[in-house]
């Protein structure tokens, strides 16, 4: 189903409170990469921004619109990248979304939710291998 | 039947006795499919173990039985629509039946549609996709209480070949004037196809006194198995068609010099069909006549109007819908600041199904409504007023905690 069933409300609360102000919002004036991530079934768009300079992230932010799950991971994952090297999102999966939302079991209906922002940034990593 | 006897009816549902996440189902998705009754149900079984075998062509006996089967099933639809059986053509839905249209009419480069911003995406990229061949598609305005402008079908724009327009919307629940708009757009030189979906499955539906060249429709949202859906041609009309699929039983003759094709409604059915669909539509479409078309129409309607009446009550909740002169028993809105996949998701914890996101009808949504989505509860006529109370009085719980004031 869509959460995890026994998700507390609270839980779902905490969730909007991050999502009416996200972390990391916006578009930067300085960034080297940029992809963009939709999710069609919820209308999600989004536009990530990364300034990463010798493999490393030093800045990342995103803008766009969505739904509280796919605002808040890739509010989460933004806040995870920097300073650390990029190459770190190779590994990552939807399980690794969960754990910064603290939910598991993402409906199959959602999974394009969380994954919004970890597939944009897994191109970019693609693109700065490829230089 | 005379008055409507809905826990009598709700019987008839298994489904509607189901428990989601430990509440009673409250199925508000209607416009995206209905329910099925048993009696299609069991129907489908029935006609697996009694009728199956490859109609039209075979000619043992079950063959015949199949065939007498599908026929039967055409004549149905026929009947519940006030058309002839040789101008019903069975599809698997609405959508194909309006991209049979697009690739069988004799469009030529220069030739003008239209088609309007209340669209659901099937009735919209069929015609978008003529572009590429030079077809010029015109987008009809709404205004902002949802109603078309018809003040565009009174000047039709000169080529204008095909006028297509939703009967009613799947997002603002507007019933539009199909049988004003056919007249003038017929006036003008202009056929007219209708997109049925929201509609057929709610109201009488009487294809004579519209008038229409095109109706479209699919089984799923009136009760009938996925997978079979309607076009209507109007007799005539077809002649001027050129064939959409080619293959098997949609010809007469076949050398490899020459093909003879077969008449409407064979020609547009190539290839072995969806006879099971067709049987269950059949039986669907029993089961609404007993039931009687206009009682749905009318209970309907009370519904709708009190889930509107209730509305009031919500607060930090947009509404999308019924603004228009006629509306169906739909009601598009959001808790404002919440997105509408969330709002889906907290009423879904109370067993209350609703339907979020674009629907299909992105341009409206997006571009016309400025929105990133909506939620959508849409009724039919086995729900209840004590299931819009608990609809609204949950939504009124979420929007409370969860609405931006
Ligand atoms: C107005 C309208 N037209 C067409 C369709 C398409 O129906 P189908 O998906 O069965 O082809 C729908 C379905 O939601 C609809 O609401």
């Amino acid at each position: 189903m869509i959460y995890q069933r026994n998700m507390e409300d609270d839980k779902f609360y905490e969730l909007v409170e991050l999502y009416r102000n996200p972390e990391h919002y916006g578009k930067p004036s300085k960034y080297n990469y940029s992809e963009n991530g939709y999710s069609p079934s919820c209308g999600d768009k989004f536009s990530i921004y990364l300034e990463v300079e010798d493999g490393i992230v030093k800045d990342a932010s995103f803008d766009g619109k969505g739904c509280v799950i796919s605002t808040v991971s890739l509010s989460k994952l933004c806040s995870f990248l920097i300073g650390k090297p990029l190459k770190e999102i190779e590994n990552m999966q939807l399980k690794d979304i969960e754990d910064m939302l603290g939910i598991g079991d993402i409906s199959i209906s959602r999974v394009k939710c969380a994954t919004v922002g970890l597939d944009a940034i897994k191109k970019i990593n693609k693109e700065v291998s490829n230089n | 039947m005379n008055d409507m006897d809905i826990e009598k009816i709700r019987k008839d549902f298994p489904i509607l006795s189901k428990k989601i996440n430990g509440n009673p189902l409250i199925y508000l998705d209607n416009a995206a499919t209905s329910q099925r009754p048993s009696i299609v149900i069991d129907g489908i079984k029935y006609f697996y173990e009694n009728i199956n075998a490859n109609p039209i062509r075979s000619i043992h006996s079950l063959a015949e039985e199949a065939t007498k089967a599908y026929n039967e099933a055409r004549e149905k639809v026929a009947k519940f629509i006030n058309a002839d059986p040789e101008e019903i053509v069975f599809v698997r839905n609405a959508t194909e039946a309006i991209n049979l249209v697009s690739f069988s009419f004799p469009f030529k480069s220069g030739d003008r549609i239209s088609t309007t911003y209340m669209e659901h995406h099937s009735n919209l990229l069929p015609w978008l996709r003529l572009k590429e061949k030079g077809i010029n598609v015109d987008i009809v305005s709404i205004s902002d209480d949802y109603e078309l402008d018809m003040d565009y079908y009174k000047h039709l724009p000169k080529n204008t070949r095909l006028v297509a327009v939703t009967h009613a919307s799947n997002v603002t629940g507007t019933i539009n004037d199909a049988k004003e708009i056919t007249r003038i757009s017929h006036e003008q030189g202009s056929l007219v196809l209708i997109d049925a979906a929201q509609s057929i499955p709610h109201m009488p539906f009487d294809v004579k006194d519209i008038d229409a060249d095109f109706i479209a429709f699919s089984g799923h949202k009136m009760l009938a198995p996925f997978g079979i859906g309607v076009l209507y041609i109007k007799k005539d009309i077809a002649e001027n068609l050129k064939p959409f699929l080619t293959g098997g039983e949609m010809i007469k003759d076949v050398s490899l010099s020459k093909v003879i094709y077969e008449n409407a409604p064979n020609l547009f059915e190539a290839g072995t069909q969806n006879v099971e669909g067709a049987y269950g539509l059949g039986l669907a479409i029993d089961y609404l006549n007993e039931i009687g078309m206009r009682n749905i129409e009318k209970y309907e309607n009370e519904l709708t109007k009190y889930l509107y009446e209730r509305a009031k009550e919500l607060k930090n909740v947009e509404v999308y819908s019924g603004k228009s002169k006629r509306f169906s028993g739909i009601f598009s809105f959001n808790v404002s600041g919440l997105h509408s996949h969330d709002t889906a998701y907290l009423l879904d914890k109370k067993g209350i199904a609703v339907r979020s996101g674009f629907h299909c009808a992105q341009p409206l949504i997006e571009e016309r409504l400025k929105l990133d989505g909506a939620a959508r509860a849409s009724l039919y006529f086995y729900n209840t007023k004590g299931e819009i109370d608990a609809f609204i009085n949950e939504l009124n719980d979420i929007s409370e905690k969860y609405g931006r004031r």
